[in-house]
């Protein structure tokens, strides 16, 4: 099915638009169709914090809306798409979903356990394939290196993705960088979580583990760091800025969303279509090194 | 870090409260804990900062340590990457049981301000954040779709779960 309910979640639309924007771009280059929903809300997963029912029943509200229009949801971000795969591990129970369904009752809604929820790169790399997505590249990135970062919701806990990835290991993000051509890097830090779930109570702590990304990168002659969501994108990036500061403006790798990477190899418009002008460290560098 | 902390006193331990957190099904995991320390071994909060740490909360848990547990600053240090869940050899979920212990600190007023105040943006837009000038301006210069906040249905939701009610830890940013 190439049609999915487009779950924005909260940090894209408004802090990380650039990933959006070439989202829709990548999705509709490749006819996967995307429905806007105006009715969907936080996907609940910091409010698990202070109520995990409350965190449950805001994820099943947003499984119920799509449902509803018989849609599957297409995520960007990690975390909603971790909050939302295991709100659907949850619901499976019957006891829990009836429970659910009786306070969703309240605002017309109903959740039976038939929405399914993808993250964007599943999404191309199940549906699309590595294959088409190599014959369709009009630029040549082969001397690009890069970093992929996955993202800790996208693998975690991995029973709440049929298996799809395998945490201690993944590779499906490799492999959509390889498919444009450009490298894909090892490093020993591959695994290392962005930090941002606790950035609101602790900066200090989200700091100092960007920082070892960071660092473990330092020697590995990488041009960018490749990411797949928002959240990672600004501790990255815009965080790097601030580590800067103390730091003596040490680090400079720009950082980019897969989609502006994959945008950029099929040939889109780098500024119109990928907004790739918006970054805190600019990847023209890098890009420059594309022929 | 040299000074010997405080004995366990059996006296000041909360013999109720083990069962309290056991009985949320979310962290019946627990009781299955050998302390074997791979959830601590595997966290990236731990390796920063080492005070924290996923073994020694549970053990606390385990202990009856009611107090210590929920007011302390620690148990928010979580950045739920999950590996202790996906790494447990006795399926635990330390991860979950977390949330359990914060549910509860954050009832008896723990709970950090940044999470409260998500709290109440998401009942008046719709997400984490407040309504702001500069969302609109963002997304114009890109012709992305215009934006509605849109809180009536989660508002009504999350209402009747107290989570509104929840007021911040004093003194906590």
């Amino acid at each position: 099915m190439n049609k999915y309910a487009l779950f924005l979640g909260c940090t894209t639309p408004v802090k990380v638009p650039q990933y959006e924007l070439a989202s829709r771009w990548v999705c509709e280059y490749f006819g996967i169709e995307l429905i806007d929903f105006e009715e969907f809300t936080c996907c609940g997963i910091n409010q698990l914090n202070l109520s995990i029912e409350a965190g449950l029943l805001m994820a099943a509200m947003n499984l119920a809306l799509a449902e509803a229009k018989g849609l599957d949801i297409l995520t960007l971000c990690a975390a909603c798409t971790g909050a939302l795969a295991e709100a659907i591990e949850k619901l499976k129970d019957e006891t829990t979903r009836n429970s659910v369904n009786e306070k969703l009752r309240d605002v017309g809604l109903e959740y039976k356990g038939k929405t399914k929820v993808r993250h964007i790169s599943r999404v191309l790399y199940e549906e699309i394939g590595t294959e088409k997505i190599k014959r369709e590249i009009k630029k040549d990135l082969s001397a690009l290196r890069v970093a992929p970062h996955y993202g800790c919701h996208y693998l975690r806990p991995k029973s709440a993705f049929e298996n799809f990835e395998e945490p201690d290991n993944p590779r499906t993000l490799h492999g959509l960088i390889s498919a444009t051509g450009a490298q894909p890097v090892e490093y020993e830090t591959l695994n290392l979580c962005c930090g941002g779930k606790v950035f609101p109570v602790s900066e200090d702590l989200s700091r100092a583990l960007v920082q070892k990304k960071l660092d473990s990168l330092a020697n590995k002659e990488v041009d960018a760091m490749v990411l797949q969501c928002q959240t990672c994108y600004l501790m990255y990036s815009d965080q790097q800025k601030e580590i800067n500061k103390e730091y003596d403006n040490q680090y400079s790798l720009p950082v980019i969303l897969y989609p502006q990477l994959l945008g950029f190899a099929l040939g889109a418009d780098p500024v119109k279509d990928l907004a790739l002008n918006l970054h805190n460290i600019s990847p023209e560098k890098i890009l420059s090194k594309v022929i | 870090m040299n000074e010997v902390k405080k004995m366990v006193s059996t006296s000041e331990l909360d013999s109720g409260f083990k069962s309290d957190v056991l009985a949320h099904t979310d962290a019946r995991g627990l009781n299955a804990c050998f302390s074997c320390g791979t959830c601590s071994a595997g966290c990236p909060i731990h390796e920063v900062f080492p005070d924290y740490s996923p073994k020694k909360l549970a053990k606390m848990v385990r202990l009856g340590m009611k107090k210590e547990v929920l007011s302390s600053p620690y148990i928010w240090y979580c950045a739920t990457c999950r590996n202790c869940v996906e790494h447990c050899p006795q399926n635990v979920k330390f991860f979950d049981i977390l949330n359990v212990l914060k549910n509860m600190a954050a009832k008896e007023g723990y709970a950090p301000a940044a999470w409260v105040e998500q709290t109440k943006h998401v009942g008046e837009t719709g997400i984490v954040f407040a309504a702001e000038d500069n969302w609109i301006k963002k997304r114009e210069v890109l012709f992305l779709r215009p934006l509605k906040a849109y809180a009536e249905k989660v508002r009504k939701i999350i209402e009747k779960t107290g989570i509104t009610k929840i007021k911040p830890r004093v003194n906590s940013k």
